[in-house]
Formats: C-alpha cells, sequence, structure tokens
C-alpha cells in the first residue's frame, strides 16, 4: 500500500494526545458505541496504517468511511490535530489501495462523465450574463425550483450574478479519498470556473471553493443580510446548523439575523450554533451507510422535537433533505407535526412581493 | 488459551463483541505512552453480563482489563498481557439521583459532564472536577481516584465514593460500602476499591456522595515574575486558612503552549496562578477573593484581575482544561508524553519542586512544563521530546527517575490523581516498598488467577520504557 497521503501528517498524528476530548458529541461514536466511531479511533487506524502496524482491509475502510465530516471533533479537540485532513489522507491511501466503495466510485464517476454527482446530463446550470460569479453547486443544481428562487432574491436586492456551465466542485473527490481522480477534475474545475471571488449557494461548495480552490467565496446569505429588508412572517421555528456552515465557515449570526429580521423567533436546540449536532448527511455516509445516516438524522430531530416548535429551518440542501426524512419517520411514528424548510424558501416567501 | 468468542457472543450479542484486528489495535492503547493489543473487546451492557464474561474468564485464566474512555495517562486500560478489554461506556444509566439523602447511583460508564447535567435540576454537583469530564467515565475516576481542579475544596473521588456493587474476579456480585456519609462498619472496602485501577474487581455501580451546587463564584488571575513567587502566594493562602474552589498554577511552557493551541493571549510570565471561590453567599465569596488578591500583592503578583463574567470564567476555565492537550503544541517536533504527570508535594514544596522539575529537565535534554492544582499540592508535568529517538527515551527515563527522588526527598508522593499503572509504577513501588507486601496480599485473596488488569502496580514490570510496546515510532 502507498503511504504518500498519510506521510505528511505523522507528526501530526502524534500531536493528538488519544484524549478522547473528540468523543464528546461525536454524532457517530454516539451511535455505534465503538471507539473506532470517533475522531481517535480513526487516527488510531490511520496511524497503525502509516507504520505498518495494521495492514489494510475492508473493515479498516467501513470504519474510517463512517464520519460525517461534521468537524465537531475539530471543534472540540484541544491540540487542533487536523483531524478531517488526516481522515481524508487515510481515506485516499484505502483508495489507492483497492478499497474503494461501489456508491462511492459510482459518485465519482458520475462527476468524470457528466461533472455532476447524479450523472444526470439534465442537471445544467442556468446560464445568464451578470456581473457577480455565482458558483450553484451540484445540490442545488439538482433542484431547479431553489436555485430560482434564489436567484431571484439576488436580483430582488439589487445583485446581478453571472452564470455560467459549471462542473463539480470536486469535494466528493477529495473528501471520499479519489485524489488522483481530483487532480485532473481541479484543473478542469478551474478552467471552467476562473474566478478569484464567487457568491455560493452550498455550504460545502463554499468551504471547498475556498480551501480547494482558495477562491474568496462568500456564502448567499451573507451578501443578502444587510440589503434584506423586514418583514413579519410571524412564524417560531427553530434553526439547525450545517456543519459547514456553523463550523467550516463559522457562519452563526447570519442565518439568525435574517430569520429575525423577518420577524421570526428562534428556539435554539440543545446543540446549536458552533457546537450543533450533524444531520448524518455529510462525509459520504449518505451513500455508504444509509443506517447510520438515518440514526444520527434521527437524534437530531429528536433535538429539534425538544424545543416544542415544530418547523425546523436549515440553510442547506443536504441536511434539508435528511431532516425531512427524519421528521416524516417522527411524524408517523411519535405522532409529531415537524416540517422541515430550507432557509431561502422563507426569504422567498417575504421578498417576492418587493 | 484462545478466546472462545462464539462463547462471549452468546453473553453479550454479537453486536457487542470484536475481535478485528482495526478494533483490538485501536484499543491496545490509551493517552499514555503504552500500546499492547487485546484479543477482543468486548461492551458488557448490564452486571449479570459482566459476571458470566469474569465466569468465563477466571474459568480459561484470560486477563480482563477494564476501560472508560481510555483517556488514563499511565497505561491501565492498555492491556500488558493480552486477553479481553471491557468496554464500559454502554453501562452509563444513572440509577437514581436521591437530593434527600445526598446521593446518587450510577452505572461505570456514566460521563462525569454528563452526570453533572442530571444533577444540576436538584441544584447538586458531583464534586470531582478532572479536566477531562466532558469525556472521562465515572468507572475511570473510581479505578484511579480521580481530583481535578475543585480538589482543593472537595477532595477527590475516593471521597465522594460510599458504596458500590462490583463483580469480583470469580465473578461473584458484592455490595461494598454503605448509602451512608459515616461508615464505620468494619473495613471500608468501597474505599479500597478506588484507585485499584481495575485489580481487585469490575465496579458496575457506584454510589456517591453529591454536594449543593454554589450559588455564586468568582475567579481570579495574577501574573508572577517568579516560580518562588508563585509557590508562596499558593502556600499562603492555604496557611491563611482559605479554602478556594480552585488554586491552579501555570509555568512558561504551559502558558506558551496553551496561547498556541488556544490562542488565549496569556502573558508571557513565570508563572500564571488562577484562583476561584464558590459559595451559597456572595459576601462571603467576595470576602475570600479580597483575602486572596491582597496575598497575591504581597508575593508581588502584577495583572491580577478578578471576575464573576460568566463568559470570562469560562474562558479562563476552558483554556485551563484544555493545557494538557495543548501542549502538544508548544514546539513543532516535540511531543507531549504523560510522564511523571502528577505528584503531589506539601504545599509549602510548590516553588522548589517546580524549579527543580526544570533542572532536571535541562539537565536530561527534555522540556518539562509544570502546572495543575497547586491548591491540594499536586504538580502535573509533562515531558516533551523527540519521541522517534531512542537516547530521548533514556533521558526521560532519567527525568523520571530523578522527578520522583526528589519528590520524596521532599516528603510528595508518586501519584495525586492519574493512578499509577505502569509509566509510573518502578518509581511507585520504591515510594511504597513498605505496603507493596500487603497490597500484594490483597490482590492474591481476591484474584488468586491474576486476571484483573495483571501486571499493573506493584506487579509491574521495573522498567516502564521497555513494559510494553511504546505507542510511537522509535526510528534511530
Amino acid at each position: 500500500m502507498t503511504d504518500k497521503n498519510l506521510k505528511k501528517l505523522e507528526k501530526e498524528m502524534n500531536v493528538c494526545i488519544r484524549c478522547a476530548y473528540c468523543f464528546e458529541e461525536c454524532p457517530v461514536i454516539r451511535e455505534l458505541g465503538w471507539d473506532s466511531g470517533g475522531a481517535r479511533g480513526k487516527v488510531i487506524l490511520s496511524y497503525g496504517l502509516l507504520h505498518g502496524e495494521i495492514e489494510p482491509s475492508q473493515y479498516i475502510a467501513d470504519r474510517l468511511f463512517q464520519c460525517t465530516f461534521c468537524r465537531d471533533c475539530m471543534e472540540r479537540c484541544p491540540s487542533n490535530v487536523s483531524i478531517l485532513d488526516i481522515i481524508s489522507s487515510a481515506r485516499a491511501d484505502l483508495v489507492d489501495a483497492g478499497y474503494a466503495s461501489d456508491t462511492h466510485k459510482y459518485v465519482i464517476n458520475n462527476i468524470n462523465s457528466t461533472g455532476n454527482i447524479y450523472g444526470d446530463t439534465e442537471v445544467i446550470s442556468p446560464e445568464r450574463e451578470g456581473k457577480t460569479p455565482l458558483f450553484i453547486g451540484c445540490q442545488y443544481l439538482s433542484r431547479p425550483n431553489k436555485t430560482k428562487k434564489y436567484i431571484k432574491i439576488l436580483e430582488k436586492l439589487g445583485i446581478n450574478p453571472q452564470v455560467q456551465k459549471e462542473i463539480c466542485c470536486g469535494f466528493p473527490m477529495e473528501a471520499l479519498g479519489f485524489r488522483k481522480e481530483f487532480k485532473t477534475h481541479k484543473e478542469k474545475f478551474q478552467k471552467s470556473f476562473p474566478f478569484k471571488e464567487a457568491i455560493t449557494f452550498c455550504p460545502t461548495c463554499t468551504v471547498f471553493l475556498r480551501e480547494g480552490h482558495e477562491i474568496d467565496a462568500k456564502h448567499v446569505l451573507q451578501v443578502i443580510l444587510e440589503k434584506l429588508p423586514k418583514a413579519d412572517l410571524g412564524m417560531k421555528v427553530t434553526y439547525h446548523d450545517p456543519c459547514d456552515f456553523s463550523r467550516g465557515l463559522k457562519i452563526i449570526d447570519e442565518p439568525r439575523k435574517i430569520l429575525e429580521k423577518l420577524g421570526i423567533e428562534i428556539v435554539e436546540m440543545k446543540n446549536s450554533k458552533e457546537q450543533s449536532s450533524c444531520c448524518g448527511g455529510g462525509g459520504g455516509i449518505l451513500m455508504s451507510d444509509q443506517v447510520l445516516s438515518d440514526n444520527i438524522a434521527k437524534n437530531r430531530m429528536k433535538q429539534a422535537i425538544e424545543t416544542g416548535v415544530d418547523i425546523v429551518v436549515t440553510s442547506c440542501p443536504t441536511c434539508e433533505t435528511v431532516l425531512k426524512k427524519a421528521a416524516a419517520e417522527a411524524n408517523e411514528s411519535e405522532g409529531t407535526n415537524m416540517v422541515v424548510r430550507n432557509i431561502e424558501d422563507i426569504i422567498w416567501k417575504a421578498v417576492k412581493s418587493i | 488459551m484462545k478466546i472462545d468468542i462464539d462463547k462471549l457472543k452468546k453473553i453479550v450479542g454479537e453486536d457487542n463483541i470484536t475481535d478485528e484486528i482495526a478494533d483490538c489495535y485501536i484499543y491496545a492503547s490509551d493517552s499514555s505512552v503504552h500500546q499492547s493489543m487485546p484479543e477482543c473487546v468486548i461492551r458488557p451492557g448490564n452486571a449479570e453480563e459482566v459476571q458470566k464474561i469474569m465466569k468465563y474468564a477466571n474459568k480459561n485464566k484470560i486477563p480482563v482489563v477494564p476501560r472508560g474512555a481510555g483517556s488514563g495517562m499511565s497505561g491501565h486500560a492498555v492491556p500488558i498481557d493480552g486477553g479481553i478489554v471491557l468496554d464500559m461506556k454502554r453501562m452509563s444509566r444513572i440509577i437514581e439521583i436521591r437530593p434527600e439523602d445526598v446521593l446518587c447511583k450510577v452505572e461505570p460508564g456514566v460521563i462525569n459532564d454528563e452526570l453533572n447535567r442530571q444533577l444540576k435540576p436538584y441544584d447538586f454537583f458531583f464534586p470531582p472536577t478532572p479536566s477531562s469530564g466532558k469525556i472521562c467515565t465515572i468507572g475511570g475516576m473510581i479505578g484511579t481516584n480521580a481530583s481535578g481542579i475543585r480538589s482543593v475544596k472537595y477532595g477527590a473521588t475516593r471521597d465522594a465514593v460510599i458504596g458500590m456493587k462490583v463483580v469480583l474476579a470469580n465473578g461473584d456480585l458484592a455490595t461494598l460500602g454503605s448509602n451512608t456519609r459515616v461508615d464505620s462498619s468494619g473495613y471500608q472496602l468501597s474505599k479500597l476499591m478506588v484507585g485499584s485501577e481495575g485489580t481487585l474487581g469490575i465496579v458496575v455501580e457506584a454510589t456517591l456522595i453529591i454536594a449543593p451546587l454554589p450559588k455564586y463564584r468568582a475567579m481570579g488571575v495574577a501574573n508572577f515574575a517568579t516560580l518562588e513567587d508563585a509557590g508562596k502566594m499558593i502556600s499562603n493562602v492555604i496557611a491563611a486558612g482559605i479554602t478556594p474552589s480552585m488554586l491552579e498554577l501555570m509555568d512558561n511552557i504551559a502558558i506558551t503552549a496553551v496561547n498556541n493551541a488556544q490562542n488565549l493571549g496569556l502573558p508571557d510570565v513565570s508563572a500564571i496562578v488562577v484562583f476561584e471561590c464558590n459559595g451559597m453567599v456572595k459576601e462571603a465569596v467576595d470576602y475570600d477573593m479580597k483575602r486572596i488578591k491582597k496575598i497575591c500583592e504581597k508575593n508581588n503578583g502584577t495583572g491580577i484581575r478578578v471576575s464573576d463574567d460568566p463568559k470570562e470564567m469560562t474562558r479562563i476555565y476552558e483554556g485551563r482544561k484544555k493545557l494538557f492537550p495543548s501542549l502538544s503544541r508548544y514546539k513543532e517536533g516535540l511531543v507531549t508524553t504523560a510522564l511523571a504527570d502528577d505528584m503531589a508535594v506539601p504545599m509549602s514544596k510548590i516553588a522548589d519542586c517546580v524549579h527543580e522539575i526544570h533542572e532536571i529537565a535541562k539537565r536530561n535534554n527534555v522540556i518539562m512544563s509544570a502546572y495543575g492544582h497547586c491548591g491540594s499540592g499536586l504538580i502535573h508535568t509533562k515531558i516533551l521530546m523527540d519521541t522517534s529517538k531512542k537516547q530521548q527515551w533514556q533521558d526521560a527515563k532519567h527525568a523520571v527517575d530523578e522527578v520522583y527522588k526528589y519528590v520524596y526527598k521532599i516528603g510528595g508522593t508518586t501519584s495525586g490523581e492519574h493512578g499509577v499503572a505502569l509509566s509510573k509504577a518502578p518509581s511507585w513501588k520504591e515510594e511504597k516498598k513498605d505496603s507493596l507486601a500487603m497490597m500484594k496480599a490483597i490482590k492474591k485473596a481476591l484474584d488468586p488467577n491474576n486476571i484483573l488488569n495483571p501486571h499493573k502496580l506493584m506487579d509491574a514490570p521495573d522498567d516502564w520504557v521497555t513494559a510494553t510496546d511504546l505507542r510511537y515510532q522509535v526510528t534511530s
């Protein structure tokens, strides 16, 4: 097995003193119980793989892919260990050794063949001339009504976005261990999106444009906050912070200020803001470990139900999809009346008459 | 003997046992320097399952090592002889909370902070406050007699444990202690179990004393240009009859590390002392804080500030709690190792001891920080070194030996709160030479087949460097 990806992180793995502080709110270890669920277990496995103390196996690959990339461990790690870098490097080494899952391979092939994660040639960018480059991302492109709403919101608030034919930012390649494929894809991406600044819709793409492509990406909520007029929608909701938002981008106040500006009262969940709990949709487990993903989503929905309000607002299309499923299950099994809505639907309600 | 996994699966269910190499590799280490693989890991769900496992293990003479969060620093949970690791985190029920009796009963896998969250609505808390409280288990705290930041006022775990149910080596379930605060009914066996590091029995339920949650608290910080002044300030506070709820020292290395990792912006001074008082009456808290402030001034403390702002107190408190892991960011290439990490010395000797620790470090070509719950006489040190070099391990070994020789010379003891296990055992055996025979007799009486966490404490190897594999790659 080649160890080149983990090799550069050898010192970083020694910075981890195995204190287990990362266990505190890890959604995976909470669900699975075994130490392999938490970041410490994954760093230990990575260390063992690098030094040949354990041999790569499907079992190890399964453990290392049981991570939602929610960054909760990184928020809590007192040594600031680069945990995600270690896990994604270990994944890359395992993929190189032939332990990629079929569902992940399928997604990567989709990106290579069609430019989007769905492999759907009908997922196309609504190209338009404009002033500010806009990067929409696969998730929003596959939800054309949502994309349309966000673009209209921008227009109504005096922002003129420019949309070009776009391809996936490549985050799934990096996160799922397909680094060789990403190297080639990165060049293609940068040719298709040759900008230094951009407005974005998807929290994960926003993080990756910044970290993977050095683009000064601003999430649309950051852009529209000041321009948004006040409204009185008179709702009471709880807000689910997408992990890439609250921990990846440190965007915590903006969505709350927007909701407050629209006359919406927020009841916070037990874990919110930097300490928000993951919905279970990230890191690839939605594709490779549906049961784990569903169970994590149920735990998050439980927190939402405990707030006593029945509307959950979020600002990520993946979180929305995953939580909607959990809400439907809770509504059926527990008789609750939970509704999950994405923030652009609510903003649109307030600005459509402008 | 090869472990019969199928037989054990019937006891705990197939989802709660693993003999996968990957899992065994993870459970081969904790937060210490040691590494040794178990043959399987089991997550029992109740006392009955633990009894059945122990009966099987005792009959077949298979070692069993209980483990909580695996955050121990001396190798307690490292299975030196292989065998079974019992991951106790699944047994995490809070069985009952009885404020009228000032006690609670919990299973060993309950997390310290979770217990406090459940006690808060009753206006009570569980007094031992280890820095690792967010993840450490009550079982682990009992195993090591953990204490922590507030030990200066509330004591250690042993002071809070009044009873327990414990599964013995032969699988019998014994109820020890009582439900009463006072108990002079013969040998205090529940107290003996505390700090026994899993060598005498597996705790499956603990009866714990709880304390009323103070209504007021205030925190202060003072900077000192010399360690001597900081040490004098600490012993003066205790000698003045003040009982702070926290009295913590950080040396310059610790300050640099926590600034590097946590970006706290602490001043670059020789020492910082953090103090806290709590109580039910604001005036009483303020009175004690003023007295401590005066003692700081008398001992040349500068930049003294006192706050009862919850945000500011949390910032200081969290920074202190994360100090040990932060040390990893002191200097590129140096790794923090938990060695000679928690000696306790008479309060009047704190400054001398910290000074000597720095001298020992210089002599042995390693870096040692000193910080800790000095109000209880407890000093934490860590050795920062290049773990890839054989010579550094010899340097560390010499440094550890010298530290303990000095600690004993000034009337101190090996471990204040982390326990002994493997890394501290060689020196500790020297310190406790008069009681080793008694301890061995107790072990033999309770565990004749030597299956409970064997080869720890008095039975540990005499060289901690070679006691197990080191969990670091040593290449040159």
